[in-house]
């Protein structure tokens, strides 16, 4: 069946750059994006190979309590006296983890959400809607809280409850597009020449409306770190599990005497954020070529 | 009087929304106490409110746990239409009265901020539109992405450390001085001081958010045909600038401003507790530290009864920027 359908509208006629391959260009001729990539690369690799390489446990008692950063340990110890670079190194594992993990379950759920309704219209579209404009009224952090607060302060359970609380703008996003395809000529042919539903959303739609959808993935990582961090902060962690949230909650009532507990940690969130939204924003711009002259 | 007709079938449907919504809350708050780990009387008193055997058996009876689960639905339901959020074992109070308590301070922060990140980043943003590839520009595109990437608590654990130990001019924590005892003007003066750093580092990720809407938008509209013909009338670039570019161009900033209240709401709680401002952030810091159920599903309620409000204001403020939409015509 799927041998007589067009298909071949997600990829490109031979001899011409595909969309996807002018759009890849286009970011990497963009300064900002490729600074953003770096940093993200960079923070990923220190996560991933740091702790092996710098050899020191982030639970590890090293030294006396609020070492100031400067010899040994270079960035100081904290109210335990653990070493922070260790800390940073070993949290960054978990605060990556929660953001990319979260923001894949954002995606997912706003897919379907967004898809379904944008596809079916009528009264599944209000449905679903109506649901997304509800979650919509519940301010997320404090969705969040709530939820960490009553099924345990476990890392799995914060990375479900971002993604829980952060899927509504990517499930309108979906949706638009999906309306704005669905009524498109190549949709209409492959819909003619009876492909099912399933085969429509998956193959023929989805691939189409994937670019904004992975500008929304990507900042959508930078928002999960960013609240790992707030609801660490507020004491809600997994105190079992390192992570830069937890060592700016854990520091926070000394950060008026040991500045550095909390500032590294800090920076560290600050800097796996930009690099997200720069990469986001990069991307944007090479998927609207329109809107790169602002 | 077609026209009358219509907003009054507006308004029902609207009504009727809100309504829904809000009876979804409490819905999704009951199906919360439900499905958490552990007895739901436990839940309701609060894991280390000290509920006694004694007040389980009490909450119990009154919340009808023994029953089944749809009538325990509608006993909650039945609860809250009558104001009654719950309450406070922790605190010994209803949830109600103490969320009453705490709001006017947490209004007055979140509302200082909501002016402070209008007023300087949409300034910021109409003043970099008017040279695109100016050097203003590209200090509010820079300044803009880094604010937006900082997390609010650390820039005010940031602030706090400054202003406490390397340059001590303004107070750091609290809305008042406890022992000047001041009052009339002096205390407004005071409770001012107070207010500057929190405000600041609640305003600050607006302030970039809405300098960037702001400039983008601005753009858009001083290239619009309306700016040209208004140009080619020979109005002055003050009246063109002012009224009918900036007109236009605040209706995105409105609609963003009216989606984030629920999120300054709840940035507000990080910044409270950064420098124990004594409002619902406070609150909700406390009931998390105690597990204090009710209070916290009562702030859950409370917040989104807010942004419902937020967006029904934001929709009539709407109304009176966009002639369009006044005269009913976009409908």
């Amino acid at each position: 069946m799927s041998a007589s359908l067009p298909t071949t509208q997600t990829g490109a006629p031979q001899g011409v750059a595909s969309p996807a391959g002018t759009a890849l260009r286009l970011f990497l001729s963009n300064p900002i994006g490729l600074g953003g990539l770096i940093i993200l690369v960079v923070l990923v690799f220190a996560a991933l190979a740091g702790p092996q390489l710098y050899g020191v446990d982030s639970l590890d008692i090293v030294g006396m309590p609020f070492q100031p950063p400067g010899d040994d340990p270079i960035l100081g110890t904290d109210y335990l006296g653990r070493d922070i670079l260790a800390g940073l190194l070993q949290g960054g594992r978990a605060s990556l983890a929660v953001g990319f993990t979260s923001a894949l379950i954002t995606v997912v759920i706003g897919v379907a959400f967004g898809s379904l309704a944008g596809f079916f219209g009528g009264a599944a579209d209000t449905l679903l809607m109506k649901i997304t404009e509800f979650f919509q009224t519940l301010p997320t952090l404090l969705f969040a809280m709530v939820l960490v607060t009553l099924f345990g302060q476990h890392l799995v359970v914060t990375t479900i409850a971002i993604g829980i609380v952060s899927w509504p703008p990517t499930a309108r996003l979906a949706r638009a597009e999906f309306l704005r395809l669905r009524g498109l000529e190549f949709v209409k042919a492959a819909r003619a020449s009876g492909a099912a539903p399933a085969y429509l959303i998956w193959r023929v739609i989805l691939p189409n409306a994937a670019p904004p959808i992975v500008v929304s993935a990507t900042l959508a990582v930078g928002t999960a770190i960013l609240f790992e961090g707030a609801l660490s902060f507020l004491g809600l962690g997994d105190p079992n599990v390192m992570s830069w949230g937890l060592m700016l909650g854990q520091n926070r009532a000394y950060a008026l005497d040991a500045w550095w507990t909390v500032m590294f940690p800090g920076a560290a969130i600050f800097l796996a954020v930009l690099g997200t939204s720069l990469v986001g924003d990069a991307f944007n711009d090479a998927i609207n070529p329109r809107l790169r002259k602002r | 009087m077609k026209g009358g007709a219509a907003l009054w079938a507006r308004a029902a449907r609207q009504i009727v929304n809100i309504v829904g919504l809000l009876l979804a809350v409490v819905v999704l708050n009951f199906l919360l106490i439900q499905t958490a780990p552990g007895d739901p009387a436990q839940v309701i008193g609060g894991e280390m409110g000290g509920a006694s055997p004694e007040v389980l058996a009490q909450i119990r009876a009154q919340y009808g746990l023994d029953r089944s689960l749809p009538e325990q639905l509608f006993t909650y339901l039945g609860k809250v239409a009558h104001g009654d959020l719950g309450y406070s074992f922790y605190f010994n109070q209803p949830v109600t009265t103490l969320i009453l308590d705490r709001l006017p301070a947490t209004m007055l922060l979140v509302v200082a901020a909501l002016v402070l990140a209008v007023v300087v980043g949409g300034g910021m943003g109409v003043l970099a539109a008017r040279k695109p590839d100016g050097a203003l520009s590209r200090f509010v595109s820079v300044v803009s992405t880094a604010a937006h990437a900082a997390p609010v608590f650390w820039t005010g654990l940031m602030l706090l450390v400054l202003f406490s130990s390397v340059w001590p001019i303004l107070p750091v924590a609290g809305m008042v001085d406890p022992a000047a005892q001041y009052s009339g003007l002096d205390h407004a003066l005071d409770v001012a001081r107070h207010m500057v750093l929190p405000t600041v580092t609640l305003a600050i990720v607006y302030i970039a958010q809405y300098s960037r809407l702001m400039r983008a938008s601005m753009i858009d509209a001083l290239h619009a045909d309306y700016v040209r013909t208004a140009r080619a009338k020979g109005l002055s670039e003050r009246v063109v600038v002012g009224k009918h570019a900036l007109r236009n161009a605040l209706i995105p900033l409105v609609t963003m401003v009216g989606m984030q209240f629920g999120q300054m709401f709840a940035g507000a709680v990080l910044v409270e507790t950064v420098f124990s401002w004594p409002g619902l952030g406070r609150l909700v810091f406390d009931s998390i530290l105690r597990r204090d159920y009710p209070t916290l599903l009562g702030i859950l309620f409370f917040s989104a009864l807010l942004v419902i409000l937020v967006n029904l204001v934001t929709d009539l403020v709407y109304r009176l920027i966009d002639p369009r939409i006044r005269t009913g015509r976009a409908a």
